[in-house]
């Protein structure tokens, strides 16, 4: 029986007594679909049906991006008294969802009393991309782990390939710093710790190296595959709005179409929105219909946050963001002076 | 009367101008504006200037939308800390404009297409010799191509 495995089990027991008991309304968790390689989220509700969640090595997807609207506060009065009580929310947590779920608490968008989070110390996800670029033509018909934490493929022929984890998790899981969940009600698997602290400093400056006009070319080459679906703003769990700028159309703040011009400002925009507060979970990467990397801006802002202010999102739940806070003593020397 | 004179020519790189847009808040910095004028100091014509309640009034996308409508550079303005009307809107400020600094740089944008600066209501003297810099910076960069939208 694989790590894996165990932790499926325990997890299924932990939900059940969780619905049994009457401690949360819903789970949140993952179930496995037709398609290999893959997941979809599952919303439990009763504990007869516990045996469908799974826990596998594509449980990539940030269950924490459908807890807000369980929470939204109501818009008027009226809606105030039909409006059901908010449940009580059971939920998976890797160590990004974990970090999300705080950034959600520290931005009052999730109540911590409505939720029980069951957290699972995370190897690392897949990211199908990568796993189908190994595989190349080969279809996979079906997945799983074996004891050393590898993928096996089962492939069109019917037999077996192995993919070296480490080769097929997704890019925010090499860079992730925590893969152990720090906020938790109850932890299942042994603790893991990160592969690489510095990775994503790594990336930043494998970029930053580069001369200005190769990173304006190369900036835009990668926007020029955009296609201005939205799905990183749907995606992420942060970008909670009820009323997102995209949306608006008096005034309409940025041209929808793939004018490079408003597809860079786009992508700005979005960086700074996410600055300080992306968790860096990778959703919006996996959103992704063209294969952008989404999380080359956020990357650095969120480095930038952290130097200039010494603060990383979704550490803990009490903290004030940085972008909601300021100094006297802030550093200034960008500003101009005669 | 046929017209005899020709009209200067208005575009072309020989008399190309820069176009920099100013926000500047209303309590400081616009008020130092003021009395750059009323004090005749000259500085240049090429800003527009446009007023704002507060520096912490401006999001970072009014800057990138100034740029991609055909600014060849951007200037905010605001109090200093500590002289702020509403307390703290520049404190507020001052992180989201470091952030699109560091932003535009990391994108190899020019970062001297956006400034940033505190004006008092009393520096006139200092404004003039602000906007004297970044028109000269604007300048000497040639117009903003990388960021503007093509009508």
């Amino acid at each position: 029986m694989t790590a894996g495995h165990e932790i499926e089990t325990r997890l299924r027991e932990v939900a059940a007594t969780l619905l049994c008991d009457k401690k949360v309304d819903l789970f949140l968790g993952y179930e496995k679909t037709s398609l290999p390689l893959r997941t979809t989220p599952l919303f439990l509700t009763s504990a007869d049906e516990v045996e469908r969640l799974a826990w596998n090595p594509f449980c990539a997807a940030n269950l924490a991006v459908y807890l807000p609207r369980f929470f939204r506060a109501p818009a008027d009065a009226r809606e105030a008294k039909t409006q059901p009580p908010a449940p009580t929310v059971g939920m998976v947590v890797k160590g990004c969802d974990a970090r999300t779920v705080t950034a959600l608490i520290q931005e009052r968008q999730v109540p911590r009393d409505k939720l029980v989070l069951v957290g699972v110390a995370c190897p690392g996800m897949v990211d199908i991309r990568k796993a189908e670029r190994v595989l190349g033509e080969q279809e996979a018909l079906g997945a799983g782990e074996d004891g050393q934490g590898n993928i096996r493929v089962v492939v069109e022929d019917g037999s077996e390939v192995t993919l070296r984890r480490d080769l097929v998790v997704a890019d925010a899981c090499l860079e992730c710093r925590s893969p152990t969940p720090a906020l938790h009600d109850a932890l299942l698997g042994s603790p893991v710790e990160a592969a690489e602290t510095d990775a994503a400093r790594r990336r930043t400056a494998e970029f930053e190296s580069k001369p200005p006009d190769v990173r304006w070319a190369r900036f835009q080459e990668a926007l020029s595959k955009c296609i201005r679906c939205n799905a990183c703003r749907q995606a992420c769990p942060m970008c909670y709005c009820k009323d997102c700028l995209l949306d608006q159309t008096r005034p309409r703040w940025i041209g929808a179409g793939t004018d490079l011009s408003d597809v860079t400002v786009y992508h700005l925009v979005r960086a700074l929105h996410m600055a300080g507060r992306c968790t860096e979970c990778g959703a919006c990467a996996r959103a992704c219909p063209m294969g952008i990397d989404t999380r080359l801006l956020v990357r650095k802002m969120n480095q930038e946050v952290e130097d200039l202010y010494g603060y990383q999102p979704g550490q803990a739940a009490d903290a004030t963001p940085a972008m909601s806070a300021f100094a006297m003593d802030d550093p200034q020397e960008f500003l101009t002076e005669p | 009367m046929a017209q005899t004179q020709t009209a200067p020519p208005t575009t072309g790189p020989a008399t190309w101008q820069p176009k920099v847009v100013a926000f500047l808040c209303n309590w400081c910095s616009y008020a130092g504006a003021d009395l750059a004028g009323v004090s005749r100091i000259q500085y240049p014509p090429n800003v527009r200037i446009i007023r704002v309640p507060c520096s912490g009034r401006i999001n970072p996308l009014f800057l990138l939308r100034a740029l991609q409508n055909g600014a060849d550079a951007v200037l905010v303005s605001g109090c200093h800390p500590g002289d702020c009307h509403y307390i703290s809107g520049n404190l507020a400020a001052r992180r989201k404009f470091a952030l699109l600094k560091d932003l535009l740089l990391y994108v190899g944008l020019e970062p001297e297409r956006v400034q940033f600066t505190w004006v008092s209501a009393s520096e006139g003297g200092r404004f003039a010799a602000i906007i004297d810099k970044v028109v000269e910076q604007a300048r000497r960069l040639g117009p903003n191509r990388k960021l503007v939208k093509p009508l």
